[in-house]
């Protein structure tokens, strides 16, 4: 009984640790939209994923990320002072963002992730488009999104016009799991 | 109406483009001078969008000047002393030179500082400096502040003289420049001195004397 037992709790364990990544410091978090005209980006520098993932057992799949939208950083010393302000993440008062997921779906040959995601203190039903490539040991994962800044309050009042700052910001990561 | 400048007027075209630039050039320093104290806001950026526009427009305009003023001729000189003639030319120059280099400077100014460039929001103008340049972004913005500066100086010079020309000389300098006055017949734009009897309308309703000219 005793060793039975141990024998289960170690396949927990084994099946467990075979989906639970660990995130590389690698890993990148961008975001990118439309400024006059002319495409802006920038990245999170900061932010954690925990991610259990595995094609075989999609119904245990997981997605959880928090983000430290403080880190936020447009190569551009103006838009990086605008993004602190009240009118757009508000640093002060909303230093984090997160995403959950709900679900983690086959469609079409392409993994899709339903979840929610919280940017100041909206939390708004997402889907994310996943490319998961394992890759010997290790694996990476694409993730692409299209948000509606405005679902989030980011960038209201005059920011709001869409035709100086587009309406949908795209959100990319590129995961190192290991 | 002539769109040709000929020996005493000039034509349609350089009046047109005259008048166009000068108008673009005072509407953008006026909105220059008023813009940068402002907070940040759409506002703003829209404010800057429309000098930017102007700006451009001026720098386009200029070029079409040139090729102008390549096919087209320059009216006689109206006779005047050679220290004033040489003084014209130099304020001409650097009229020319200040509406080339205030454009590029802002060009450039606005590259450095890593923003778009729009044509009234109808298309993008590629950067000169392939992204931010915090060392470039002051020295661009300096040259086009002083640049400005030294375009009020020659801007007054200009208009002082072109005004002295027409009040004190009272000869063509202004009105042949000007889209609706008619020429001062009275007062000769060539070296030869006018016959008298060219103007008796003129002479007859001037309270002072019509001056000749000091340097025939």
């Amino acid at each position: 009984m005793k060793p039975l037992a141990l024998i289960a709790l170690l396949a927990v364990a084994g099946s467990a640790q075979a989906k639970d990544w660990t995130v590389d410091p690698s890993s990148t978090l961008n975001f990118a939209g439309t400024y006059q005209g002319e495409k802006f980006g920038g990245k999170f520098t900061k932010f954690t994923a925990k991610i259990a993932l595995d094609k075989a057992d999609l119904a245990n799949a997981k997605l959880d990320v928090d983000i430290d939208v403080t880190s936020a950083a447009t190569g551009n010393a103006d838009y990086d002072g605008e993004l602190k302000g009240s009118a757009f993440f508000d640093y002060a008062k909303f230093p984090k963002a997160h995403f959950v997921s709900t679900a983690v779906k086959e469609s079409g040959g392409a993994l899709i992730a339903d979840g929610t995601l919280q940017i100041r203190d909206k939390t708004r039903p997402v889907q994310l488009k996943l490319d998961f490539k394992p890759a010997g040991a290790g694996a990476t994962l694409d993730v692409q999104a299209t948000l509606k800044r405005l679902d989030f309050d980011v960038g209201t009042g005059d920011w709001a016009d869409t035709s100086l700052i587009s309406g949908d910001i795209t959100v990319t990561s590129h995961l190192v799991l290991k | 109406m002539a769109f040709k400048s000929d020996a005493n007027r000039w034509g349609v075209g350089a009046r047109t483009l005259h008048w166009l630039m000068a108008l673009l050039i005072i509407g953008a320093g006026i909105v220059g001078l008023y813009m940068s104290d402002l907070p940040n806001s759409p506002q703003k950026i829209r404010i800057y969008a429309l000098h930017k526009s102007v700006g451009l427009t001026v720098l386009a305009l200029l070029l079409l000047r040139f090729v102008w003023r390549l096919a087209d001729r320059r009216p006689d000189e109206v006779p005047m002393p050679a220290w004033q003639a040489m003084g014209a030319r130099v304020v001409h120059l650097l009229l020319y030179a200040l509406m080339l280099l205030l454009p590029l400077s802002g060009w450039l100014y606005n590259s450095a500082s890593g923003y778009p460039l729009q044509w009234f929001g109808l298309f993008n103008l590629p950067s000169l400096t392939g992204g931010a340049d915090p060392a470039l972004k002051g020295v661009a913005h300096e040259f086009h502040e002083y640049g400005f500066w030294l375009l009020v100086v020659a801007l007054v010079a200009h208009a002082g003289a072109a005004l002295k020309h027409h009040i004190v000389d009272r000869d063509d300098t202004l009105v042949r420049m000007l889209p609706l006055l008619r020429r001062r017949a009275a007062v000769p734009t060539s070296v030869e001195p006018a016959p008298v009897a060219a103007a008796p309308a003129a002479a007859a309703t001037s309270a002072e004397p019509v001056k000749e000219n000091p340097i025939p």
